[in-house]
């Protein structure tokens, strides 16, 4: 043998060596406790270590934005369960959106994404909307893609990071590896990463802990599981949303409601600039329709609704539920197309507090605080706030 | 040939795609068929397009304007015989421009304020027909159905540019043209200090909107508003003529100074735009329930 072909025998090894430590690394184990199901996803994407922090690494990067500004986590920040405390976002170009970012907790057990978009079922595709979309302008990234793919290739990080996550893209060359299918794949990876079911109310309903939530909060529990509120109807389950879909349900569960905020033409719709998914269905009825938002972590979220529209969680139950939709509170009339739901109570400012308890014992400060979930760059690279 | 370098092979392709006018593909054509180059040619006001280029005298207000993108899909190209049969052409599949039976014709060359274009051009749509005589041709404005709701992120090209998505939608951008005017020299910020920018000012994006599904959450399975257009001329000659593309024409009923509040820039062919009416009307489109005005103003032959 040659010292030649013992150079490429022993290199060869070494590449099966780390074929064999990388598949350990990669079977992929979802950080549940026993009583959550796992998340169902996507066959041509399946979860690995490797794509997670990849794709934590692309999700905190300011580089992915026209003027290296914005991140994704300019829009999502962990510590506000991935929310940004804004009513609406404005893009790189200032352009205001006219919907608040959405929480990404436990956003791998959504069937279907965004506030009003009915056909959105990926987070693959749904990246490609703030990266790439146009009306509104967001990260401003359209007709960019190539110089985007360049700046990651040129990046010693990216290129290990890329390699790793995707060693069949690898294999096929630079474009397949660089490309849109992988960036997005990614992404999707570490936001279905990201996993809260550790709040007081979980230790205390399903933890057997009856201590982890305050009297207060034990009452809030009774209301909002009641027949006055109403609001376990579409706030129930898994993540207080009737938007579910895991590894064990057979089909997914959808929920679009509108709950009365508005009712500009006395006949039920909401303003134009974001009418409910009547936008993509073309029925009437579906007027101010959106998508029920879990209500996870919901007290580090504010400002509140689709377009961020009530400050507090009391004044959500005050002017809004309570009034069988904030329309009455505006003197819009109450709205015709409304959930039956969304039929109005009595409730005192004594029982708001043990709502706003129970609702506050919704939050995961350690999810709010995982590092496995934060920004892995050091400076310049961090995000701005 | 040796075949030792791929990566030479497929780059020599691109190159010859990329190149404009018309490059018959005559050496790989099976016996009787004829081939067919069908060249395009934008306009603006009966100038020719060109990125960063002023022109003057546009829409309600006679405004000058500022383009930065000029883009369009066509697809089912047909010729026509003399007998008035519609024959499909059949297009040269060259792994960047043409795919299937569509086509992106590309008039922006990625300079001045079109710097989120790219630097290669398309203006012919190149293929075969059966050798005949053909007096007239048919094509449409638009990505077929069948391609127009897959997964773009693994889409082959021309289906694989980011500017052209329609994502929000789902689908593509059908045109999309983009303008700063008198009026309007930005959308809603400072103008880009990189000399370009996203959609800004007046914009033409037309694509389907209100995408029907069986259920509310699976792809769609026929849109209400398709919004493409059947585009056809009884009399053209491809070995002579040019089909004119010119977006004053779309342009011409639209102030396009001013944008109604609260809706996208220009037309994005979303619903309760009151800048929609007069371009999808010149368009040849119904909108808002009312019916096309007419035919499509866009295109014309010379």
């Amino acid at each position: 043998m040659t010292q030649l072909h013992r150079l490429a025998a022993s290199g060869a090894l070494a590449v099966a060596s780390v074929a064999l430590l990388a598949g350990a690394a990669d079977s992929w184990r979802w950080p549940l406790p026993d009583w959550v199901p796992p998340p169902a996803v996507p066959a041509d994407n399946p979860m690995t270590a490797d794509k997670i922090e990849l794709g934590r690494h692309l999700f905190y990067d300011t580089r992915l934005s026209h003027d290296g500004r914005m991140a994704c986590a300019t829009c999502h920040e962990q510590a506000r369960a991935f929310t940004d405390g804004k009513a609406v976002a404005t893009g790189v170009t200032g352009q205001v959106g006219t919907r608040s970012a959405m929480g990404l907790a436990n956003v791998a057990y959504l069937p279907v994404l965004t506030w009003q978009n009915p056909q959105l079922t990926s987070l693959e595709v749904q990246a490609l909307i703030p990266l790439f979309g146009e009306h509104p302008v967001e990260m401003g990234l359209a007709g960019r893609e190539q110089a985007l793919f360049e700046l990651l290739k040129a990046d010693p990080t990216y290129r290990r990071l890329f390699a790793r996550a995707f060693p069949d893209a690898a294999r096929r060359g630079e474009a397949a590896l660089f490309s849109l299918s992988t960036l997005t794949r990614a992404l999707a990876s570490f936001q279905r990463s990201l996993l809260s079911f550790d709040s007081p109310y979980d230790r205390y309903r399903y933890g057997g802990r009856a201590d982890a939530v305050s009297a207060s909060a034990r009452r809030g529990e009774d209301l909002f599981f009641g027949e006055k509120l109403e609001c376990y109807h579409c706030h129930g389950g898994l993540n207080f949303t009737d938007n579910l879909k895991h590894a064990r349900t057979p089909f997914a569960e959808t929920g679009f409601h509108n709950t009365g905020l508005y009712n500009v033409d006395g006949r039920g719709a909401y303003p134009a600039a974001a009418p409910g998914i009547v936008e993509f269905t073309g029925e009437t009825p579906d007027a101010g329709r959106f998508r029920t938002p879990s209500l996870r972590n919901v007290a580090v979220t504010a400002p509140y609704m689709h377009d961020g529209s009530i400050a507090t969680l009391p004044e959500v139950l005050r002017t809004h539920y309570a009034r069988a939709g904030r329309s009455v509170s505006l003197g819009q009339g109450v709205n015709p197309l409304r959930s039956e739901f969304i039929a109005g109570f009595q409730i005192t400012e004594a029982e708001i507090a043990d709502v706003v308890a129970f609702l506050e014992s919704l939050t995961d400060e350690r999810f709010l605080r995982n590092p496995t979930h934060g920004d892995p760059w050091p400076p310049p690279h961090a995000v701005a706030r | 040939m040796n075949v030792r370098n791929p990566l030479a092979l497929i780059s020599a392709c691109l190159l010859a795609a990329c190149s404009a006018g018309p490059t018959p593909p005559a050496a790989a054509l099976a016996p009787g068929l004829q081939a067919v180059s069908l060249r395009f040619a934008a306009q603006v006001n009966g100038q020719p397009f060109a990125c960063g280029q002023r022109y003057t005298g546009i829409g309600s207000t006679r405004s000058t304007i500022t383009p930065s993108d000029y883009r369009f899909y066509v697809s089912e190209v047909h010729l026509i015989d003399a007998a008035g049969r519609a024959v499909p052409v059949a297009l040269a599949q060259d792994g960047a421009w043409q795919l299937d039976n569509l086509a992106l014709l590309d008039f922006e060359n990625g300079s001045g304020p079109c710097r989120n274009g790219t630097t290669a051009t398309n203006t012919t749509v190149r293929g075969s027909v059966p050798q005949g005589t053909y007096t007239g041709v048919r094509f449409t404005l638009g990505v077929p159905f069948a391609r127009n709701h897959g997964d773009p992120t693994t889409a082959p090209s021309p289906l694989n540019l980011t500017a052209m998505f329609w994502n929000w939608q789902g689908g593509y951008k059908f045109v999309k043209f983009d303008t700063a005017t008198r009026g309007q020299t930005a959308t809603t910020a400072a103008p880009d200090p990189q000399g370009g920018g996203n959609a800004s000012g007046f914009s033409v994006h037309l694509g389907s909107t209100v995408c029907a599904a069986p259920s509310r959450t699976s792809a769609p399975s026929a849109c209400q508003n398709p919004n493409r257009v059947t585009v056809q001329f009884d009399r053209f000659d491809a070995s002579s003529q040019v089909v004119v593309a010119d977006i004053g024409a779309v342009l011409a009923g639209s102030n396009v100074d001013v944008n109604a509040p609260n809706t996208s820039p220009g037309c994005m062919s979303f619903l309760n735009d009151a800048d929609c009416p007069p371009v999808m009307g010149a368009l040849g489109l119904a909108y808002g329930g009312v019916a096309a005005p007419g035919p499509q103003r866009l295109f014309s032959v010379r």
